[in-house]
């Protein structure tokens, strides 16, 4: 069976699918930041936003992959990219939901005395407010980083490409070994983005910042 | 001067290719209630088992902390893995049919990375102070746990089941690919038989489903805890 | 220096003033400590002098020219701000902490490293150890004193200070307000200082602004005058009962003029010259005695409880006490 599923990898197609896959993923992820981002920044300062942005946040990680994906159809049609405004959509939440209350955690104390040290407001986010977020906005990034790559699995339902394409050929054609090789492939690339976003998360922790957790301050 | 976005909506909403509303009538003791019922059964199904697996894993590894990581690493890569690739991978395992049982399976594994933390952060949350006086009041271990630490642990704990519940409410859709039921198989065959009504109707009331468990859960999670929590 | 102009302070949707009418001027090199119940607006008031809140009536003239001359950041760079829960950027060294302001003003690198390295020395802190430490390996009282040093850092002329010792335990604080009025002695800033304490307030302030209810100015002088000759029954409630030994505790046995001992001193105690009358008062009654022996220029001289009670005085004899 090993040699079998090796086989799978062998074909010409697998890098191709490989590549949608990747690509279908970080091009949703970083419209979703280029998206979400940027809304946190500005509603940083009201509490009105602030709950509006977390509550679309909470609704939309309640809502199930396949059900964005599978609504993309009607409306966008079939192929990449109707695939990747689902995904997009989807990848948005985690993101808004952590860069927001990442922004508005910073202690206000902080804050209280950047600003009576004169600092000024775009002084005190970019110097301040940002990198002492940071790890709990890049904690978001990866966790949506995670489940985008694995809702991009489902992207083959809607003909968007990517290792899906493997795992529904291996079951529909009763391919055990493609349906297999296609799985593993997969699984192996959500772990390696997991763990690569991690060590990406822990490299954006300010070193101040790890002391302070590990002193539990 | 209409907003170009309702227009759009009201077009998607009228469209009779989108939604036939014939169909939805004629079919919905037929194939719409069957599939809702299916869904809440893996549903439930699932979260029970998993509680009753991560709750006693739990609390040992709340006790015994070299435990602890471990049971992260491996529910941890567990909850790595895409829900079609697990599917896949355990529908491959000699004996395992397509049906319920595997969707079962991998509900499961999702859901007790979240559980099991959540359970840990719980009984970490009891201040020890409270263990103490219960100590010294001559409770043992035994009465300890369901006396003091788990009513304690609760709202973080019925936190976790909110997660959990909400992750395994969406990825159940999926399992109708592998013949598990539910309003998954809406979904796919409405993207078989390229009739959008299907479609809707089962990404629709999924999503419905998902939400209001999420606001039942979260409504219990605030009664639990009176000092409210904020997101 | 500072002058407040008939400063009130009222927020919209609201009837009443927080700060009512506030006039007094902190003079050049002195500490003024606003002191008062909770509500009295004494925080209030001292953000004013930074526009961290802005006046609603009235104005705030710093030299001379109205604080509302300049932009906001532009004033508060110039003014040194120490708040009681320090405000620490945790996620910046120690260094890059105190040299926050200079950095923000362009000093070069070189004059920003010396100063850093001069505020750690003057605050207690060795330089080659803290530099490049972070907030969290330090303990409550070591970030306070970086909280002083940041304010200082620009050399600020004018400093706010918000409760700057009140987040560690008693003896700390204590052995902060003494090394701070030490290096006062030095730098002779022009500082607004607020606290509920009204024992810190006396301690610290060379003038003392007690405010009410409502931000109403109940009295302004030096801590001498408003424990001797309190203006109201609002301020003689607030300064304490024991306001007598409050103001012993403002002079030293080294200032009195004492009666030579001549002879006779074998049994009876010795007390420092250093310490404050009120403390030497304590000393004498705990002994059992009712006189002790002070050595004072060289020479033994008595402590008696006449003595002690010739300071006192009555409310409208001054007393021998210096100011």
């Amino acid at each position: 069976m090993l040699f079998e599923i090796l086989e799978v990898y062998a074909r010409p197609d697998f890098p191709e699918k490989l590549r949608e896959h990747v690509v279908l993923s970080l091009a949703a992820l970083l419209v979703a930041i280029a998206i979400a981002l940027p809304v946190a920044l500005l509603i940083r300062n009201t509490p009105l936003g602030a709950a509006i942005a977390i509550n679309i946040g909470n609704v939309g990680r309640a809502v199930p992959s396949l059900a964005i994906l599978a609504l993309a159809l009607p409306l966008f049609g079939i192929g990449f990219g109707s695939a990747l405004v689902a995904l997009t959509a989807l990848a948005i939440p985690p993101i808004l939901i952590n860069a927001s209350t990442g922004l508005r955690e910073v202690s206000k104390d902080i804050i209280d005395a950047a600003r009576g040290m004169g600092l000024s407001g775009g002084q005190i986010l970019a110097r301040i407010q940002l990198p002492i977020a940071a790890p709990v906005i890049f904690a978001g990034i990866r966790t949506s980083a995670v489940q985008t790559v694995a809702s991009a699995t489902l992207a083959t339902f809607i003909g968007g490409g990517g290792l899906g394409d493997l795992i529904v050929e291996g079951y529909s054609s009763r391919g055990p070994e493609i349906l297999l090789a296609g799985a593993i492939a997969v699984a192996i690339l959500a772990i390696i983005t997991e763990v690569g976003f991690g060590a990406l998360e822990r490299a954006f922790t300010p070193k101040g910042l790890k002391i302070a957790q590990k002193r539990g301050r | 001067m209409s907003n170009p976005v309702l227009l759009l909506l009201q077009d998607v909403l009228e469209e009779p290719q989108l939604i036939d509303w014939e169909w939805i009538r004629e079919n919905f003791t037929e194939d719409i209630v069957p599939a809702f019922q299916g869904h809440i059964f893996l549903s439930f199904v699932s979260v029970a088992i998993a509680l009753v697996i991560a709750l006693p894993i739990g609390v040992i590894s709340a006790r015994y902390r070299k435990v602890y990581p471990p049971v992260t690493a491996v529910t941890g890569v567990l909850y790595s893995i895409p829900s079609l690739a697990l599917f896949a991978i355990l529908i491959s395992i000699p004996g395992v049919k397509i049906g319920p049982s595997p969707v079962i399976i991998a509900l499961v594994a999702y859901s007790l990375l979240i559980l099991i933390r959540n359970t840990v952060a719980g009984i970490d949350s009891v201040p020890p102070e409270t263990i103490d006086a219960a100590r010294g009041m001559g409770l043992t271990n035994r009465q300890i746990l369901f006396r003091v630490e788990l009513p304690l642990a609760l709202p973080i704990i019925v936190a976790g089941v909110r997660i959990a519940t909400v992750t395994i409410i969406g990825i159940a859709t999926i399992g109708a690919y592998i013949n598990g039921g539910g309003l998954g198989a809406l979904i796919f065959d409405g993207i078989n038989r390229q009739f959008p009504t299907m479609i809707i109707t089962g990404a629709v009331l999924a999503t419905a489903l998902a939400i209001t468990a999420d606001l039942l859960l979260l409504g219990l999670e605030r009664y639990l805890r009176p000092w409210a929590r904020r997101t | 220096m500072i002058e407040f102009r008939q400063v009130s302070k009222t927020y919209p949707g609201s009837d009443n003033p927080v700060v009512n009418d506030l006039s007094f001027e902190v003079l050049e090199g002195e500490i003024c400590v606003l002191v008062g119940p909770s509500g009295c607006g004494k925080t209030t008031t001292m953000r004013m002098v930074n526009r961290l809140i802005e006046i609603t009536e009235g104005q705030i003239l710093i030299d001379g020219e109205p604080n509302s001359d300049l932009s906001g950041t532009q004033l508060r760079r110039k003014i040194g701000y120490a708040i009681q829960q320090i405000g620490l950027f945790p996620h910046r060294t120690i260094a890059d902490n105190i040299g926050t302001v200079p950095n923000l003003l362009g000093w070069d690198k070189g004059r920003i490293k010396d100063r850093v390295n001069e505020l750690l020395g003057l605050v207690g802190l060795s330089p080659d150890e803290y530099r490049d430490r972070y907030p969290a390996e330090l303990s409550g009282g070591q970030q306070q004193r970086v909280g002083v040093a940041r304010a200082l850092a620009a050399d600020p002329p004018i400093m706010l200070m918000d409760e700057p010792f009140g987040a560690v335990d008693p003896i700390t604080r204590e052995r902060l307000q003494d090394e701070f009025l030490r290096i006062q002695e030095d730098i002779k800033k022009t500082i607004v200082f607020v606290t509920h304490d009204i024992d810190e307030a006396i301690k610290m302030g060379d003038k003392i602004a007690i405010l009410k209810q409502g931000g109403v100015l109940a009295q302004y002088d030096t801590p001498e005058n408003i424990l001797s000759r309190p203006d109201s029954e609002f301020v003689s409630s607030f300064v304490g009962a024991d306001r007598v030994l409050k103001r012993l505790s403002l002079t030293r046995v080294a200032e009195m003029d004492l009666e030579p001992a001549n002879g006779g001193t074998d049994r009876l105690p010795h007390i420092s010259e250093g310490v404050t009358v009120k403390d030497a008062l304590s000393e004498l009654i705990g002994s059992g005695h009712t006189r002790a022996v002070v050595e004072q220029e060289g020479e033994d001289r008595l402590l008696t409880f006449e003595a002690i009670e010739a300071l006192t005085g009555g409310a409208s004899s001054g007393g021998e006490i210096s100011a």
